[in-house]
């Protein structure tokens, strides 16, 4: 009946794939994030330097190309007296990019092939007077000026680049510095928090998982897929397979004592059945011991019935037959026969409030929580069993203190636990099952109430049950 | 008085034939389902005592069959703490059901409420003019009958005393305490809704010939039997 798989290979051992390491993955992250960051400042040039004018000081091979060309064309209108407009179109130059020469006048200037109508080089004008610079503006790059000093006129040589973008080095350069740190900062901030959100998760699913286990609920588990491969997903997975391993040993253990309660009782029926039969011949002498025999047997049932009754809350299969009830109907009967029963026991009982509220319950099972408690009260009290009973318009409260000695503080959890008794030794005299408290607890709970046990300042021990009031 | 009882427990039968014999009851005991409802059947017996958990045939599906055609009194024995065993038993028209393991004292005290009430019917067969008009609704002691408008209510030896009874007491509340000391012979256990059962069951059987409500419910105390409109 009870075979269980057991395996217990660690499936750490399973992590064969370098990619399946945490440390990979960490790794990977933070690589991703720099990354991520350098793409979306490369990107948010293409879209934002564009509008951007401005300049840099040419220097290194750029600058002694420029300056070489602007000796060439000197010498050409010089020594070979062509014209500044021929040397312009010779070959050598013209099949080298636009080249543009300004003159002292504004509006003066020549180039070496057609422009085109959308490009407005006289912006050039103005940095006549400048040391040669690299120019950047919305359709065009140029490099200039170098000063060309002819005889009659004085020139400004500029070579153009007609392009729609500057290289990415000059765009990422010319990127204000607020820019770059926004950049930089928003992109490896979403990068890490996607990181560190795959990296939590599971731990925070774990975490919720073990929480509600260990409050009773076995059917928790924690959420990880089955596409994890790293030592989170493994650590996921061992913890889910640990909880069913859990479950199948408690629910097979409460099922066992359900099962043998429920099997106890035909043998418990004939038991009965035959002392009644004996009764009837018996003679005085063997008379007591038959009424022994019968009020044992009476025991023995009430325990099997409150283990099932216990063991039916559990698994919650007892169906509740809820009804639209008056609370303080129920109170009423029971706190009757708890007068009568403290009055046996020479204590009082005292009641205070009432609980004149209609709450959705299984009436049987409510008076049976109340009963419990109050013979609980009632058996360990001094002297007097305080009934306290309060109502707010969503909950109703009822309190059951007596005077006795209490519980050790470290105790009062397990006291709802089925048979467990306080006093080591477990002793009969103060009769019982050990289930009251259980069936209290159950009953409460199917409820959606709670039960709470503490114990008074003065001494004594309080339950404090309360339960959600219909509204109306 | 013959009884027939329907159990698998063969070892509690023969201690239950015994004790009854002593008090003077003749006891039928079979083991499985089907063959507990052909003898209750074939044989008029003055009560059955069902168990719920048979072979073959278990004892809700013995107590529905038998009902189409028998109204022979029946006591389930149900097992303690199955509530729903009990209320489904009522609902098919059980008379009673007594939780096992029961008292063998508890059991005798229902069987003998349930023989003493045939034996005060038989009594009754005597005059056999004893009706009861109560509006609507025509009660005929003698034959153990109920009418409306000629309409025959098939109804369970329990339900039809508690209809006599209500109607006898009619346009007064007629508490549950005494409904459950009058026709089931004990008294009634705290939160105990079987009287709620067999009343609800008469309603729905009235209802199928009259629109009118006839029995009322009065919350905490009874039920009322209302006549005129």
């Amino acid at each position: 009946m009870f075979s269980f798989k057991v395996n217990n290979v660690s499936n750490f051992a399973l992590l064969k794939h370098p990619g399946h390491y945490l440390v990979f993955k960490i790794f990977m992250w933070s690589w991703l994030t720099i990354i991520g960051t350098v793409t979306a400042l490369i990107f948010l040039s293409n879209i934002a330097a564009i509008s951007v004018v401005s300049n840099e000081p040419l220097y290194g091979p750029m600058k002694k190309n420029l300056i070489y060309t602007a000796k060439g064309i000197e010498r050409s209108v010089i020594k070979h007296k062509h014209t500044i407009s021929e040397t312009l179109v010779h070959p050598r130059l013209a099949k080298r990019k636009l080249l543009y020469l300004s003159t002292e006048q504004q509006d003066v200037a020549i180039t070496s092939k057609d422009v085109p109508e959308d490009i407005d080089l006289s912006l050039l004008n103005y940095t006549k007077n400048m040391a040669p610079q690299m120019i950047f503006t919305e359709k065009y790059q140029a490099f200039g000026p170098v000063k060309i000093q002819l005889p009659d006129a004085t020139f400004y040589l500029y070579e153009i680049n007609i392009s729609k973008q500057p290289p990415l080095f000059i765009r990422l350069k010319l990127m204000p510095n607020w820019l770059k740190l926004c950049v930089a900062i928003i992109a490896s901030l979403i990068l890490s928090f996607l990181f560190s959100r795959n990296l939590i998760a599971p731990i925070n699913s774990l975490k919720k998982a073990a929480i509600k286990l260990s409050a009773g609920d076995l059917t928790a588990r924690a959420a990880i897929s089955i596409k994890r491969k790293d030592e989170l997903g493994v650590l996921g997975r061992d913890f889910n397979s640990m909880a069913n391993q859990l479950e199948v040993l408690i629910s097979s253990q409460k099922r066992l004592l359900a099962d043998i309660s429920h099997e106890l009782r035909s043998p418990l029926t004939r038991l009965k059945m035959a002392t009644g039969l004996a009764q009837m011949q018996a003679n005085e002498a063997s008379q007591t011991y038959l009424l022994r025999i019968e009020k044992e047997a009476n025991q023995l049932d009430k325990m099997i019935a409150d283990v099932l009754q216990v063991s039916r809350l559990e698994a919650k299969s007892q169906a509740l037959s809820l009804q639209k009830q008056s609370l303080q109907t129920i109170v009423d009967h029971v706190l009757n026969d708890a007068h009568f029963e403290a009055k046996q026991n020479n204590k009082q009982l005292a009641v205070t409030g009432d609980s004149c509220v209609t709450i959705n319950c299984d009436e049987t099972l409510i008076a049976s929580a109340l009963e419990n408690l109050l013979r609980n009260a009632i058996k360990y009290a001094n002297n007097t069993i305080n009934v306290i009973l309060k109502h707010t318009d969503t909950i109703v409260s009822i309190q059951i203190c007596d005077d006795g000695k209490g519980v050790p503080n470290n105790q009062l959890d397990k006291l709802c636990e089925p048979f467990f008794r306080h006093s080591n030794a477990r002793d009969r005299i103060s009769g019982g099952t050990g289930l009251g408290l259980a069936i209290a607890k159950n009953a409460i709970t199917a409820h959606d109430g709670n039960l709470i046990l503490s114990n008074k300042i003065k001494g004594g021990l309080c339950a404090s049950i309360t339960l959600p009031i219909i509204k109306e | 008085m013959k009884l027939l009882m329907i159990d698998d427990d063969t070892g509690l039968c023969e201690l239950l034939t015994e004790y009854l014999a002593a008090q003077g009851f003749e006891v039928v005991s079979v083991h499985d389902g089907e063959e507990g409802l052909k003898l209750a059947q074939q044989n008029d017996y003055a009560l059955i005592l069902l168990d719920v958990m048979l072979p073959t045939l278990d004892g809700f599906e013995v107590l529905k069959q038998l009902r189409q055609t028998k109204l022979t009194p029946v006591i389930m024995l149900t097992a303690k703490g199955e509530d729903f065993d009990r209320i489904f038993g009522l609902e098919l028209g059980a008379d009673d059901y007594i939780p096992k393991p029961f008292n063998h004292r508890e059991l005798l005290a229902r069987v003998k409420a349930i023989s003493r009430r045939i034996e005060h019917i038989s009594s009754l067969k005597i005059n056999a003019t004893n009706k009861l008009h109560t509006y609507g609704v025509t009660i005929n002691l003698a034959t153990r009958e109920a009418y409306i408008n000629n309409n025959t209510l098939t109804l369970t030896g329990t339900e039809f005393e508690i209809l006599t009874l209500l109607c006898k007491n009619a346009s007064q509340v007629v508490s549950k305490e005494q409904i459950s000391e009058q026709v089931l012979g004990r008294r009634l256990a705290p939160f105990d809704r079987s009287i709620d059962m067999h009343v609800s069951n008469i309603r729905k059987k009235i209802a199928e010939y009259l629109s009118a409500e006839r029995i009322k419910t009065m919350r905490g105390t009874g039920y009322v039997f209302i006549q005129g409109e």
